[in-house]
This record gives C-alpha cells, sequence and structure tokens, in this order.
C-alpha cells in the first residue's frame, strides 16, 4: 500500500522533473547554438536564412518558442530530425528500442556479473580470489570506455572474428517482423531461432564493454558491503542456530549487503547511458547515443531534445525502480519525498 | 591441568555437560600472536549455571565463541587444548563425549543451534534487520527439527516438501510451491512451522506472538528482541546456553526480568548455561559457581558463595573490593592500580603480577597453575603454590595472609 502511494507521488512529479530539465537544454541550445544551423548551406542569401528563421519561429521570444516546442511534445510532435531527414517521432522509437536493449543487456551483464564476483570476493576478503576480483574491478572503473571499446573490437571482431559489428545481419532483420522494435523480443514473438541467435551474437561484445565499467561499480560495492556485513553479530548467530554457511551469506549477509549495492546499481545506470553514446559509435549499433552524436555535431536541436528528454525519463524510471528495490531490501527505509 | 571439580573421576565425567581443558585461542596479527584465551580450563556440570566473570577484553566472549568454533580462522587459531561436550545421549548412557574443537563441521551445525545454543549481547545487532522474526526463528526449526515437521505426513513427505523442510529448496522448488499440487502441501508446512515458531515465542512471555512475528526487529524493543533470542535459542531444549552479557545492552528495568525468564527456562528445559559477564553483581544472583578470568586465564574457580566470601586470588579480591555495596561508605571503593598486561606474545608469568600487591620475583618468571590442592578449590596463584613442585624457597613465593604492601 505504502509503495504503491509512493510509486503515483513519483509519477507525478516526474513531468516536472521533465519540464525542469526540457527547459535547462532548450536554453543551452539556444544559448550555445544556432536552432537552424543544420539547414544553412553557404550559398544562402540573407533573405532566405530570414524566411528560414522566421518558419521555425526564430523571431518569437524565447518563452514563446519553448511554449510552442512545449506544446508540440504534448501533442507527440517532437519536430522534424534534421540528421535523419525524418520527423523525430518516426525514427525515436526505433532508436529507443536499439538503445533500451543494448543497455538493459548491459545492465543484465553488470548486475549479474557485479553482484556474483563482489558476492564471491567479499566472502573471501584478503585472499587471492579477492585480490584478483578487486585488480579486474579496479581496472574496470579506470578504463576509459572509448579506448577499451576500441580494444574490445580489435581483439574480437579483427583478430578473433568471434563476434560481429553493428546489430544485425540485414538479411535476417529484414526475415522477421519488427512489432517491438527490440531485435531480441521480435526474434522470439516470431519464433525465428535464426534471428534470435543473430540478435545475441551482436549483442554480446557491445554489451560487455559497455557493461564493464558499470560491473566494476557493483562488483566493488558488493564487496566491500559483504565483507562488512560478514562481521555483523546477526552472521554469528546465524551460524549459532546451525545453518550451513551457504545459508548464512545467501540469507543473511547478502541480502543486507544489497542494500547499498541497490543505490549503486540506480547510479550505473546512468553511467550505462553515458557509454552508451560511445559504444554504439564504435559498435555501429543504431540507437539514440549513435543518433545524439550526430545531431550535436551538425546542430540539430530537435534531435537533441527529444534524446535529452528520453534518456531523463529513462534514468528517472530506473531510480524509481531502484528506490521500490531499496525500500524491500531494508524494511527500516520509509518511503517519502 | 584440569579443573578439579569436588568429585572424584569416575562421578565427574557422568554429571558434566562440558569440559574446558586448557583451552588456548590465539590470533595472529601483525604485531605478533595475541593470546586471547591462554590455558583456560573449568567444567560444567550438567544443570548448573556457571558465571565466566572477567573484564573485557580478557577472553571470556572467546571462550564462549570457542564452544560453538565461531572464532574467524584466520586470523584466530585454536592453539591448544580441547572443549569436551556430552550430548544429552552420551550423559545417560555413559557415552564418549565430543571434543568440539575436534568435530567435523557437519558434525558442528548440527550441535550449534540443537544441542548448544547462543544468546548474544547485543539482540538488536544478533537479529537480522532484513528479515521478519518468524523466518529468522523458524530456521532454527528447518534446521534441526525436520521431522518434527513433517509429522503430518507420516514420513510419505514428496521430495520437494521433504527438501524445503530442511531448507533445501532450491528456486524451482521455491516456484513450483505457489501453484497446485504442492500448494497446499507447502502451506500446512508453513502453518506447522507458525505453530511452533509461535510456541517458542509464547513461551517467552511474549503475549502476542502472531504479531511479533510478522514484525521486523526494528519494530520491537530491546527487551523483546532480546525474548526473541531466547526463544530461538532454547527453542530445540539444548544441553548448553551459552549467555554472552545477554542484558548488558538492556535497560536495567527489562535487565530483571530477561534475567528472571531465562532462570525459569533454564529449570524448565533443564539446561545447563555458561552466564558471561563483567558484572559481579548480576552473576551472583543468577550463578551457581563462578570462574574469574583475567588476561585469558582463569584466575580462581568456586561457588557463588565462596568466591564472594573468600576470594582466594589477589584479582579477584582487588575486584570485590570496587563492588560497591552498602557496607562501603563514600569514597571507599578501592580500584585496581596498573592496566592490563599487553597479552601479545607473552612471557611466562602471572598476567596479573604487575598489579598485584602481593607479587614477588617468580610471580614474573613462572606460570601459576589453576590447582584446587592446596587453597581447596582452583586457584591460579603462587601464593597457594608448593615450593617443593616450583622448586624455590617457600619464602619466595607470595604470602597472602600478610598485609598487602
Amino acid at each position: 500500500m505504502q509503495i504503491r502511494e509512493y510509486v503515483i507521488r513519483r509519477l507525478l512529479i516526474l513531468p516536472l522533473i521533465l519540464i525542469g530539465t526540457s527547459l535547462i537544454v532548450f536554453t543551452l541550445g539556444r544559448v550555445g547554438g544556432n536552432p537552424i544551423a543544420i539547414y544553412l548551406e553557404h550559398e544562402m542569401t540573407p533573405e532566405e536564412v530570414a524566411q528560414l528563421e522566421d518558419r521555425y519561429g526564430l523571431n518569437d521570444s524565447l518563452p514563446e518558442q519553448y511554449v510552442a516546442w512545449l506544446g508540440g511534445v504534448l501533442r507527440g510532435d517532437l519536430g522534424f530530425s534534421g540528421v535523419s531527414a525524418a520527423p523525430v517521432m518516426d525514427v525515436l522509437p526505433r532508436r529507443l528500442a536499439a538503445t533500451l536493449e543494448l543497455s538493459i543487456a548491459a545492465a543484465i551483464v553488470a548486475i549479474s556479473m557485479g553482484i556474483g564476483l563482489g558476492t564471491f570476493a567479499g566472502a573471501r576478503r584478503d585472499r587471492l580470489p579477492d585480490h584478483l576480483t578487486r585488480v579486474f574491478a579496479i581496472s574496470g572503473a579506470a578504463t576509459p570506455i572509448f579506448w577499451f571499446a576500441i580494444v574490445m573490437l580489435i581483439i574480437f571482431w579483427v583478430y578473433l572474428g568471434w563476434f560481429p559489428v553493428g546489430r544485425s545481419d540485414a538479411t535476417i532483420f529484414a526475415s522477421i517482423p519488427h512489432p517491438t522494435g527490440v531485435y531480441t523480443i521480435d526474434a522470439v514473438l516470431a519464433g525465428s531461432w535464426t534471428a534470435f541467435r543473430d540478435a545475441i551474437w551482436h549483442l554480446v561484445l557491445p554489451a560487455v564493454t559497455l557493461g564493464y565499467g558499470a560491473t566494476a561499480i557493483i562488483t566493488r560495492m558488493m564487496r566491500s558491503s559483504l565483507a562488512e556485513e560478514l562481521n555483523e553479530d546477526y552472521v554469528d548467530a546465524a551460524r549459532a542456530k546451525g545453518l550451513p554457511e551457504r545459508l548464512v551469506l545467501r540469507r543473511h549477509a547478502r541480502r543486507n549487503a544489497l542494500i547499498p549495492t541497490v543505490t549503486v546499481i540506480g547510479l550505473g545506470f546512468g553511467f550505462l547511458l553515458q557509454g552508451s553514446v560511445v559504444v554504439e559509435i564504435i559498435f555501429i549499433w543504431p540507437g539514440l547515443g549513435r543518433w545524439m552524436a550526430d545531431a550535436v555535431l551538425r546542430g540539430d536541436q530537435a534531435t537533441i531534445m527529444a534524446y535529452v528528454l528520453f534518456t531523463s525519463i529513462l534514468f528517472l524510471i530506473v531510480n524509481l525502480i531502484v528506490d521500490i528495490l531499496y525500500a524491500y531490501l531494508d524494511r527500516r527505509v520509509v518511503l517519502g519525498g | 591441568m584440569t579443573a578439579a571439580a569436588p568429585a572424584t573421576a569416575g562421578e565427574k565425567t557422568a554429571a558434566l555437560v562440558a569440559s574446558v581443558e586448557d583451552l588456548r585461542v590465539h590470533f595472529e596479527l601483525k604485531a605478533g600472536v595475541l593470546h586471547a584465551v591462554d590455558g583456560v580450563s573449568f567444567d560444567i556440570a550438567d544443570g548448573e549455571t556457571l558465571g565466566l566473570v572477567g573484564e573485557t577484553g580478557c577472553g571470556k566472549s572467546v571462550t564462549a565463541r570457542s564452544f560453538l568454533r565461531l572464532i574467524p580462522t584466520p586470523p584466530g587459531r585454536y592453539a591448544g587444548g580441547r572443549i569436551r561436550f556430552w550430548p544429552k545421549e552420551a550423559r545417560q548412557s555413559g557415552g564418549e563425549p565430543v571434543d568440539l574443537l575436534q568435530v567435523p563441521t557437519s558434525d558442528m551445525l548440527d550441535i550449534r543451534g540443537n544441542r548448544i545454543a547462543m544468546i548474544f549481547q547485543d539482540p538488536g545487532k544478533a537479529l537480522n534487520p532484513a528479515l521478519p522474526i518468524r523466518e529468522q526463528v523458524a530456521e532454527v526449526f528447518y534446521q534441526h527439527r525436520t521431522e518434527d515437521l513433517l509429522e503430518a505426513w507420516n514420513g510419505r513427505a514428496p521430495r520437494p516438501i521433504r527438501r524445503a523442510a530442511s531448507q533445501r529448496a532450491g528456486k524451482l522448488e521455491r516456484l513450483a510451491f505457489k501453484f497446485p499440487p504442492l500448494r497446499s502441501q507447502s502451506k500446512r508446512l508453513k502453518r506447522r512451522v507458525d505453530e511452533l515458531v509461535g510456541d517458542a515465542l509464547a513461551e517467552t512471555q511474549i503475549h502476542n506472538p502472531r504479531k511479533i512475528m510478522a514484525s521486523y526487529p526494528h519494530e520491537l524493543s530491546g527487551g523483546m528482541k532480546q525474548r526473541v533470542m531466547i526463544a530461538q535459542a532454547l527453542a530445540c531444549n539444548p544441553d548448553l546456553l551459552i549467555a554472552d552479557e545477554p542484558t548488558t545492552a538492556l535497560d536495567v528495568t527489562i535487565q530483571a526480568r530477561i534475567l528472571e525468564l531465562i532462570r525459569e527456562l533454564q529449570h524448565a528445559h533443564q539446561t545447563s548455561v555458561l552466564y558471561i559477564s563483567h558484572d559481579l553483581s548480576l552473576v551472583r544472583r543468577i550463578c551457581d559457581r563462578i570462574a574469574v578470568m583475567y588476561a585469558g586465564r582463569i584466575a580462581e574457580i568456586g561457588t557463588t558463595q565462596q568466591v564472594f566470601h573468600d576470594p582466594r586470588h589477589p584479582y579477584t579480591q582487588g575486584l570485590l573490593a570496587a563492588v560497591p555495596s552498602f557496607a562501603h561508605r563514600r569514597g571507599e571503593l578501592a580500584a585496581i592500580e596498573g592496566t592490563v598486561p599487553e597479552l601479545i606474545d607473552p612471557d611466562p608469568s602471572c598476567r596479573f603480577h604487575t598489579r598485584c600487591a602481593f607479587a614477588t620475583d617468580i610471580c614474573g618468571r613462572v606460570d601459576p597453575v589453576l590447582d584446587g590442592r592446596v587453597a581447596g578449590r582452583p586457584v591460579a596463584c603462587h601464593g597457594y603454590a608448593s615450593p617443593e613442585e616450583l622448586g624455590v624457597a617457600a619464602a619466595e613465593l607470595p604470602h597472602l595472609d600478610r598485609s598487602p604492601a
């Protein structure tokens, strides 16, 4: 009951946060760049430029322009994407689905590896497996993703040829319908084993690359919080009851160690979104990040605004889930605010 | 070096629940080897309450935890000695004891919480904050009373239910419990566990066990939490209950009630108790016998009467002089001079010699032996030793009967 109220309250606040975010981005865009830069060409006469400015309402005041943009968003019109030469709303769902697929795959890698490795290391504190895990985790946190992605690409694509780049094999991709836009799910829906294998095969390398940094963060947190929990009295009390070590670890220590780790997972997701831009560029992944990078380079403001809006929504939803998980794990937490 | 009980050897073993002999627990630290417990010996007789008293850091908790092998190794190490334990069956049929330091881990798991249970100092920390009380108490039954839980099935419980009753059900099985045909059986198992948990809680005078079962530890008071711990500890009728300062973290008003409860349940369950405390007045109220510990060793052992009215070891004498009572006038309390010695790589000596008013040269060179022959009961002090055995002149031994220097 309490959790449901909290979710509703948070969802009601969500639009307000989004308006705030869009205001900041809108202002930065207008201050730092020219909204019609992407349509300008060297041969244009000043009259033609003025005509363009007039057409996009750039002669109105900034608040008027913002309201006009917001009105469009509410009607489901996010403007025209210059880089894709199509309305934003025509391109966005496909791009969003591709990014979601990649970042969820990366999150699965990061969460399962992070919690698994962290538990493994935390339960063997200061012994060899722990030291090795820490080396792995520290390198993960310290390696810049653009460099790591290129190295992964060179090793696994160029030399070993184990994994492909891109998102799919074009013919296989075209052979199934795409109702959701998420390739793996579409393949399952279509019942095509070939397409599913193709999807996974393309997904592994970018997902692991993208997930590495977050894996490192989660591993470190899980390791240290588990090692700390194992010193608590209730762990000894659980042992004194005659529980085997497996249950002491799983039911008692790990559950409490997950509490701080879950918080870090929420932050790690922001890390993933950020990294997805680089990974999508390097692995030729047709997602939001790549789209946004093109848009930034060419000054396509409608696309940038759409990107910011949707990544904000993603981030906020993930953190809402994290808060709920947190309250579920730690019963002392009273949700609010 | 065995602590002598006032009976002959044959009868003695029959009446004992546990016997600690020359227990040594060391910790390997960077600075050296810490001799936290350094040759501790005492017996616990069937049905008695033995108080293990000493100041913080004297090794009493380490001794207690050694019974259940709860010392983390490394850095800890059981460096010597043994803890013999006679489970009920062994006591009744004159069977062999087990050495708690040597039994295989699987046997140890069966002893923990079942034959020997433990109550911890701070119930707020000894309960898992993330699990409801029901789950925590239920674990004891799942772990040690599987057969009892499956009683209603008459030995024909399906495999997944049997596995669930001993906490071995996997994720898939737990999923299957949510659907027929296992659903009703799994519910029946849960109801049986609820029953046992409820009974165990009710026994500790918790009036609304159902409500408490659904609560999380942070929703309960300290006294209530300690009741839950006691219920959990006594759930399986253990032969020995180790209470490690169970009332230290509680309000004074609650302390008395918890103490009373432990004593009552001890009689009802016929459980022996090893009661660890630094609080002499408290130990005096509930213990039959007392072992005084100082710096990793036993100073003396005696009945409560003997220790309080006729303390033999200079440390005990000093300790009792520091306890306030109505006989003392304001400002008359005596503190023991000096501080507890470093226990890292200690040389042979009486650990108390630096603070002892009677100490002579030999106290700084030779380990005293816990010997009951001269003093009439086990006292580890050269003042009671025989000069012939030590090979020194009688004059070199401390004279306890003179007034302190």
